[in-house]
């Protein structure tokens, strides 16, 4: 009784992930009645044979959903009955404006129990620490709970993150907006509908499906190729090891140790942890969107790509097609072009530039930001409507300047509102902050000449190289230090470019200009990304108040260390000492950093293997990551005194 | 393919992968590496009852175990700690953790409270309204950055008087959460890599110096040691982060070459020779100082110039000294010998130190529970209980106190639920400062709770 309770049960402790034994049997099982289902003939009730599928697959999502958060459960099936509902409201209305109702009625139901569930602490500590106040937290849901059930069964005093919430709200925003804007039909089945918002493989993690891309599906027969199962199970076995190998083993042995106590480590070890992080979180967060892709496959449904190798981005802004897609795209069609794209400025922009400004000001104490940014809003605001005048008198299209400016302006919101998303903490609201101004500097650098390139690049390096000299800070010298590395690269193609400004440039050199070019796009790309990884690690076993001040001191610790203890001597030893951690960074960079039609050739490769010979590789492959499972652990030994 | 081919092929493997786990043995050691795989108990999670019964024995043993004197100050009472958050509830036992077969038994008498040993200090302590008293807390990396030291200090100066931070090095290499330092030098800040040379007991052999003159915190700072870098004028500002901390005085602990020169939180040194430290104190009172030695073993205290700490034991009245170590020989030594040898070691050191200092008390605070990795699992080093118990039967030989933090904690697995309610770090084995500050109360007020 006991071991089919513990088997059907939820249990917090033990959720259902890809990286356990336990989800692997319980997908076989999904699948034996998934194949029997499947093999149901004829082919005349083909059509609720699908529907059948459908259902069973819900089904099994939501045993999945319970499995991983319990009663959280009751929070999904009411957004896919609130949304199914809307959306069906939504398209019979016959005015625009009942139509929006609906949809901002949606939005509210969505976001407030986002807002409810994720943001409650943060909202809560903003408000005591604006007014002073001393609210705390109060569980409406468990309060109610305690009504039905024992009271006293759930707690009232803390408010539980439901599992993936993020992600399944985000696909029914989506879900109701395109329905809104008639991109897609309603959903007849609100089984159908169930099976979209909780398909189990993406319904934890992402990816974010956006139903246009997914719902078709739903009525379309079982269809895997040869090929294609080929691939789905490349994808698993991929993920799986970047989960395991690139992810867990680096962590455990590094970057834990470092990001948890960054004054044990030297300035050098900071560095190396800070860099592995970046590679861990990429291969954590790809490597579970991977599996999820592969499972899906298995079932004859395709997810959308999720990463493509970020880090091989030329840009801060390239990164961002890059990284975590389908988010992208989300918040690229249901917030940026909403603001207004590259094609205007509106009172969403002004908006939440404002409240940016006056809740940065009031949290810090800086009233001076509020000054600066609202004049700044100012002139923006003089500006814009003098060109606007200029283009309703002169019918001229958009000017480059314009969508320049418009498009930095709502970049950078939806970059500040993105860090929010991916946590409720401020290190987040910063670290997409830090995003956004990269990439307006980038695209404004990008734009310039190369004298001018070169002249601000001295001007900035000489600035920070004299503030460093003054005030002898750690931050400064990293500034400096990186600053003086990107005038060096700077110094060299500027020079190149003068060489050969007339002149008839070589086709081999021209091409090798072009290549180290990129490769110096790459890394000086994949660098700011990794600094920027400074604010994006947060604890989750901490409450959000605490989780603010461990993440602030965490990031300046880092800095003052790999700004202030470097210590040459000890680099040997580090390197020497945790050689095994250092190749298996170095090779998850080569293998990141490999051309993309070598991925795919080997990709290929092994969906075309014979199949007995796929089951011995699958074999092979796990008892491999099963070895970094089970690895001994790295010593701990310090290089620092 | 059609679905029953995906569910042949997912078949296949899973036939293969569970004739592994019959056909290969647990582990296999092909040179300095194992390689293992799971059993097919170990897969479905069945093989547990052997390790629960390894673990009962071991808690139910009260002669071995059973350490009744600071019970109260458990685990149950971590919720009704208004220091603690709200939502700091631990969670229920852990799960059993396996237990390292070949550990031999030690029989600890636990009917004594060892803080009868403390009984010369409690009686200083009633002294202290008149005279300075001095606890000097060493300790590895566990108490950097002033933890646990701070709850210590706070508490006996809220009792007995007494107020600064007590001993700070010339450079702050490791901030502290109580004093901020700043260290100039000719005028400009400098960091403190860039001041004087630092020589530490402690460290790898480049930094150690071999007339053993460390001073009393094992490091030492060398103002001019190089005739190349010229004349430095140090200036040190040492700021109290707490209103509690203010003090009376500061003093410099250096060579008498070295000329020094105070004005509020700022000293002036100019001079060639050796800096050992600076404080921040009262005249009279408790003065607690934190003396942080990281990745020590606490095997260092023989390799100290016996003058020095005996004088500065003497003329400091220092009336305690708490030393707390063992946690940097579990990762390393994983075999009962080993661990006895250590702890030969450290009875050494105890001497040696009740030779330096005949009116203090010591006490010995044991390593905390710490994690590894094992065959993918967190579980407690297997070493700690059975270093836990050799500590505690060495200090009542060497009639000293021992607060074992690792039956303090909650013994085997306890850092587990420590990391869970956000108490302990990722690493397994350091506290995070909510955690540090819980141990450190528990520890003062297991002191406390001794004066009757």
């Amino acid at each position: 009784m006991d071991f089919i309770r513990h088997i059907l049960g939820f249990n917090a402790d033990s959720p259902l992930l890809f990286t356990q034994f336990y989800f692997w049997a319980f997908f076989a099982l999904v699948y034996a009645l998934f194949a029997l289902l499947m093999s149901i003939q004829p082919s005349a009730f083909s059509h609720q044979k699908l529907h059948l599928r459908n259902v069973y697959l819900l089904f099994v999502s939501w045993f999945f959903y319970y499995k991983t958060s319990g009663l959280f459960l009751l929070i999904l099936a009411f957004v896919t009955l609130s949304d199914w509902l809307i959306a069906q409201r939504i398209q019979h209305s016959a005015f625009r404006n009942q139509k929006t109702a609906w949809l901002v009625l949606s939005v509210i139901i969505d976001l407030g129990l986002l807002a409810y569930f994720k943001y409650a602490y943060f909202f809560t500590n903003m408000v005591n620490d604006l007014f002073g106040t001393g609210f705390q937290v109060f569980d409406i849901f468990a309060y109610v709970g305690n009504g039905f059930a024992k009271a006293g069964r759930f707690s009232v005093d803390t408010i539980v993150l439901p599992v993936g919430i993020s992600f399944f709200i985000f696909q029914v925003i989506s879900y109701t907006a395109d329905v809104y804007r008639g991109r897609i039909q309603p959903v007849k089945n609100i089984l159908d509908f169930g099976f979209y918002v909780s398909f189990f493989p993406q319904l934890v993690a992402g990816p974010i499906v956006r139903a246009e891309e997914f719902i078709p599906q739903l009525y379309k027969p079982f269809r895997l190729s040869r090929r294609l199962f080929g691939v789905a199970v490349f994808w698993i076995l991929n993920g799986l090891a970047k989960k395991i190998i690139m992810s867990d083993y680096l962590a455990v042995n590094i970057i834990d140790r470092v990001f948890d106590n960054p004054l044990l480590f030297s300035g050098f070890e900071n560095l190396f942890a800070l860099f592995a992080y970046s590679l861990q979180v990429y291969a954590d967060f790809s490597g579970y969107t991977d599996i999820a892709i592969g499972v899906a496959m298995l079932m004859g449904f395709y997810l959308p790509m999720n990463f493509n190798s970020p880090y091989k981005s030329q840009s801060p802004q390239e990164f961002w097609r890059r990284w975590h897609m389908s988010l992208g795209r989300w918040l690229k069609t249901y917030l940026y072009i909403p603001l207004g794209g590259n094609r205007k400025i509106g009172f969403g922009t002004y908006f939440w530039l404002s409240l940016i400004a006056f809740v940065s000001a009031a949290l810090t104490g800086w009233w001076w930001i509020v000054l600066v940014i609202g004049s700044l809003l100012l002139v923006i605001g003089v500006i814009d409507y003098q060109w606007k005048k200029s283009i309703t008198n002169h019918q001229s299209p958009i000017t480059n300047r314009q969508k320049l400016l418009y498009s930095n302006l709502n970049s950078f919101i939806t970059q500040v509102l993105g860090g929010l998303w991916h946590g409720a903490s401020w290190n987040f609201i910063i670290w997409g902050g830090i995003n956004g101004i990269g990439m307006i500097v980038e695209k404004i650098w990008r734009k310039m000449n190369w004298h001018i390139r070169f002249a601000s690049m001295t001007l900035l390096t000489f600035g920070l190289c004299a503030t460093d000299y003054y005030t002898n800070l750690p931050a400064w010298r990293l500034f400096a230090v990186w600053a003086a590395i990107v005038w060096a690269g700077t110094a060299i193609r500027y020079v190149y470019w003068l060489i050969t400004m007339d002149k008839k440039v070589n086709h081999q050199l021209s091409v090798i200009n072009a290549k180290l070019g990129q490769a110096w796009a790459i890394i000086q790309t994949f660098t700011f990304i990794t600094f920027t990884r400074l604010f994006f690690r947060s604890s989750s076993n901490l409450d959000p108040a605490t989780a603010n001040e461990v993440a602030w001191a965490t990031a300046k610790n880092m800095v003052n260390q790999i700004g202030g203890a470097w210590n040459n001597a000890i680099i040997p030893e580090f390197l020497w000492e945790y050689r095994w951690v250092v190749a298996m960074f170095i090779a998850g960079m080569i293998i990141h950093w490999l051309p993309t039609n070598w991925k795919r050739r080997y990709r290929l490769w092994f969906s075309s293997m014979p199949l007995w010979l796929m089951v011995v590789a699958v074999c092979v492959a796990i008892v491999v990551i099963y070895q970094f499972v089970t690895a001994d652990m790295q010593p701990f030994i310090y290089f620092q005194f | 393919m059609r679905p029953h081919q995906v569910l042949l092929f997912i078949i296949a493997v899973m036939v293969c992968l569970g004739t592994l786990c019959f056909v290969l043995p647990e582990r296999v050691t092909i040179g300095d590496k194992t390689l293992r795989w799971p059993t097919m108990a170990e897969v479905l999670g069945v093989e547990t009852s052997a390790i629960s019964s390894q673990l009962s024995e071991e808690t139910e043993n009260p002669v071995d175990t059973v350490i009744p004197e600071y019970r109260d100050t458990g685990i149950p009472e971590i919720s009704k700690n208004p220091e603690t958050p709200v939502d700091t509830v631990l969670p229920e036992a852990p799960k059993p953790q396996p237990v390292a077969q070949d550990v031999p038994k030690v029989n600890v008498d636990s009917t004594t409270d060892s803080r009868v040993y403390l009984a010369a200090f409690y009686s200083a302590l009633g002294e202290a309204g008149t005279h300075k008293v001095r606890v000097l807390h060493y300790g590895d990396s566990q108490i950097e950055e002033d933890r646990m030291t701070q709850q210590i200090r706070e508490k006996l100066q809220a009792h007995y008087g007494g107020s600064g931070a007590g001993l700070l090095p010339l450079a702050q290499t490791i901030p502290s959460r109580t004093v901020r330092q700043r260290l100039k030098m000719n005028g400009r800040t400098i960091t403190p890599q860039q001041g004087p040379r630092r020589y530490i007991v402690y460290g790898p052999k480049r930094d150690q110096r071999k007339d053993g003159k460390y001073g009393v915190m094992g490091q030492v700072a060398m103002m001019n040691d190089s005739l190349v870098k010229g004349s430095e004028a140090l200036t040190a500002i040492c700021t109290p982060l707490d209103g509690r901390l203010r003090y009376e005085i500061m003093r410099v602990f250096a060579d008498s070459s070295i000329a020094c020169e105070q004005s509020g939180d700022t000293v002036r040194l100019n001079g060639r020779g050796a800096v050992y430290g600076l404080s921040q104190e009262s005249s009279t009172g408790v003065i607690v100082d934190n003396i942080p030695m990281r990745g020590c073993l606490g095997l260092v205290f023989t390799k100290m110039d016996s003058a020095q700490l005996a004088t500065f034991y003497r003329e400091e009245n220092v009336r305690l000294i708490i030393m707390q170590f063992g946690g940097n020989a579990i990762p390393f030594n994983e075999t009962p010998s080993t661990i006895r040898s250590i702890v030969h070691g450290l009875r050494e050191q105890v001497r040696t130190i009740k030779a330096y200092a005949p009116e203090a008390s010591i006490l010995f605070i044991g390593p905390s529970d710490m994690l590894q990795q094992t065959d993918g699992e967190w579980q407690t080093y297997p070493m700690i209980p059975y270093m836990d118990r050799l500590l505690r039967k060495m200090a009542l030989e060497e009639h000293i106190a021992y607060f074992s933090l690792y039956q303090w904690m909650g013994g085997s697995g306890s850092m587990k639920r420590w990391q869970e309610v956000g108490l302990a770090g990722n690493d397994g084995i350091h506290f995070y400062r909510s955690g540090a500050r819980k141990a450190g109360n528990a520890v003062a007020e297991w002191i406390l709770s001794g004066t009757y």
